[in-house]
């Protein structure tokens, strides 16, 4: 093993020093660790060695060895393997370490990259008492897809229906009430459409082209994308008795005011009418939905339903 | 990844490392990068074997130990490490913007500013993170609470009773999950660790004690519903557009397209989330819970006999 790792070492090194790329030959006779290896055997190592490095991340190329010969050599570019200067402070490597921590997610490797330009700090000191757990499957690479403007191709299983492959230029991912989703252009349906993560059944495949940035269905996303239903978000006015008050208050926009019967009236906003429905319906008997008059109609007729059903 | 790359990935890490850092203490090199003193010394060796091609004097890597200090010299190419990859870049924007959206941050400058220059070398990440509302008060005073192990009194009007109760509790954390918070603790009445909603204290006070410290393990699950043996099985007639249901609801599965059976451990709990349905669901059984549903709702009903009018 560390005869191998010696010899990776050891080609990085080669490689990045050449002032003109290297010919496999050359790196045969000159890199330490493939001496004494015939031409198939080092070939076959060579093949090995900078598939490896590549998925490193290490950026070996290819390239003429001059411009008069038509022979291939190997490089690395020292302009495309030095980590640019991104110059985060320690405060704020430091801020990623924790949020890393506290988001479950694996920044270890990129952490200790961005470490050199922090040599005082970047540890985060004591950790908050926090926890926000938003692992999903594919994200990164949904991610990746949108930040490099690729089109990617997946199987999609929609709640009750079959598992069917749909095309998407992605826009960005939406987080909300514990779910990931990913916010596109569904490219065979020209549409934008919202996916839920795991409901991807199956790789998320770069189909190969970039996304097609001329549609005009792309725009920033939002909570809005993934959230049912297009009513008008909406004000209303509720009165809680004693018992409740403090959990309309919690959703209240400004304090409340005391009603002559002995109750508090808050003034409450909502995404749409069934946004405010299903948060003030099971209030029950304790609240009452006082306005405006359209929103109070629909309190009643809802009402109606309700006991229409469990008569 | 093998092995060996894994070393090869580390040791390309910290040589870089250890050029800005000459005379780091072995065990401090060993912490950073997540593995013992011995193998770093087993790494120091092989480097003192690497260098430029001719590998005489002046072409090798000096890599040394005196007195557990580390120093390497002679290793200028390898003063950068790697560029960030697409992908572990991602990783760490996503965690900072999902830190960034939890309510009542304190010193979020820092978080920003790392979020801000990571977006300008890999592009600005379209992200959207709705972690679910909370008080943000009462969110911080809770987080503080568990950072110096603080016990709260929480008045808590919980789930299954639509009653409130006081209770002593030993505050671990504060976590985010299906889109609410909730605090994880030790809960003395119940002698167990429990999960509180925050949407659901109305109140929480200092007791002036300190609690343990939570056990190994304590925060790797999220908040979850525990089946147990005095659950009653609803089952609930669905229109279609409350089919969604069955992917809220903790153990709910559809029987068929319209009926859904999930467990309850209370009725009262059960009949609120029939009340949210605003009539898309009707009880089917059991027979106690339709009646429960049906006296809550003429109770609330009747306050509504003078529809249209907008009291003052």
């Amino acid at each position: 093993m560390s005869d191998r790792l010696e010899r990776l070492i050891n080609l990085v090194i080669a490689l990045r020093e050449a002032r003109v790329p290297m010919t496999a030959e050359e790196i045969r006779e000159k890199v330490a660790g493939y001496g004494q290896t015939d031409p198939s055997a080092f070939r076959r190592m060579f093949e090995r060695d900078k598939a490896d490095l590549r998925d490193l991340g290490v950026p070996l190329v290819t390239a003429p060895v001059d411009r008069w010969r038509d022979v291939e050599g190997y490089r690395i570019r020292p302009e495309d393997y030095d980590l640019p200067p991104i110059a985060l402070e320690p405060a704020e490597l430091a801020a990623l370490a924790v949020a890393a921590q506290v988001t479950g997610l694996d920044g270890g490797r990129a952490l200790r990259k961005l470490e050199v330009d922090a040599p005082e700090g970047g540890r985060p000191g004591t950790l908050p008492a926090l926890a926000v757990s938003v692992d999903a499957p594919h994200r990164d690479a949904l991610l990746a897809a949108q930040l490099e403007g690729r089109r990617v191709r997946f199987p999609y299983r929609p709640p009750g229906r079959p598992s069917a492959v749909r095309t998407l230029d992605p826009a960005g991912l939406v987080h909300r009430a514990g779910r990931w989703y990913v916010v596109g252009t569904d490219v065979d349906r020209m549409a934008r459409r919202a996916f839920r993560l795991d409901r991807i059944e199956g790789d998320v495949v770069d189909v190969g082209v970039a996304a097609d940035r001329s549609h005009r269905l792309e725009g920033p996303v939002g909570v809005t994308d993934v959230v049912p239903g297009t009513g008008e978000s909406l004000e209303a006015r509720v009165a809680a008795s004693p018992t409740v008050s403090w959990l309309v208050a919690r959703r209240a926009r400004g304090h409340g005011t005391p009603t002559d019967d002995g109750r508090t009236s808050y003034t409450v906003s909502a995404r749409d009418a069934d946004d405010l429905l299903s948060w003030f319906l099971p209030l029950g008997p304790e609240a009452e939905l006082l306005g405006p008059p359209g929103i109070r109609a629909q309190v009643a007729a809802a009402l109606d339903r309700l006991e229409a059903a469990h008569r | 990844m093998n092995a060996t790359l894994a070393r090869l990935d580390r040791i390309l890490a910290m040589v870089p490392w250890l050029l800005a850092n000459p005379g780091a203490h072995l065990d401090e090199v060993a912490e950073r990068f997540e593995t013992t003193a011995g193998e770093i010394a087993a790494d120091l060796d092989i480097l003192g074997y690497c260098g430029v091609p001719g590998y005489g004097g002046g072409d090798l890597i000096e890599a040394t130990v005196v007195g557990d200090r580390v120093h390497v010299r002679m290793a200028d190419f390898f003063r950068r490490p790697l560029p960030l990859g697409m992908r572990e870049g991602v990783t760490l924007l996503l965690a900072g913007r999902t830190l960034l959206a939890t309510p009542g941050l304190r010193d979020p400058a820092s978080l920003r500013g790392a979020v801000e220059r990571l977006e300008r070398w890999l592009g600005v990440a379209e992200v959207a993170v709705d972690l679910g509302d909370a008080d943000e008060s009462l969110l911080g005073r809770l987080r503080e609470a568990a950072e110096e192990l603080r016990v709260v009194r929480l008045t808590y009007r919980s789930t299954g009773a639509e009653r409130e109760t006081e209770r002593d509790v030993e505050a671990w954390a504060v976590l985010a999950a299906h889109g609410s918070w909730y605090l994880r603790g030790f809960c003395r009445a119940a002698g167990a660790p429990r999960d509180f909603r925050l949407d659901r204290i109305r109140e929480a006070s200092g007791t002036g004690q300190r609690g343990a410290p939570p056990p190994a393990g304590a925060m790797s699950t999220p908040p979850r519903y525990v089946p147990s043996d005095d659950d009653v099985e609803v089952l609930l007639d669905l229109d279609p557009r409350a089919v969604w249901l069955a992917d809220a609801v903790p153990g709910a599965a559809l029987r068929d397209e319209r009926t859904l059976a999930f467990p309850a451990r209370s009725m009262e709990w059960a009949a609120r989330l029939v009340l949210s349905l605003a009539g898309d669901a009707r009880v089917l059984e059991p027979a106690s819970l339709a009646e429960h549903v049906r006296d809550l709702v003429r109770a609330t009903r009747s306050q509504y006999d003078a529809t249209g009018c907008d009291r003052p």
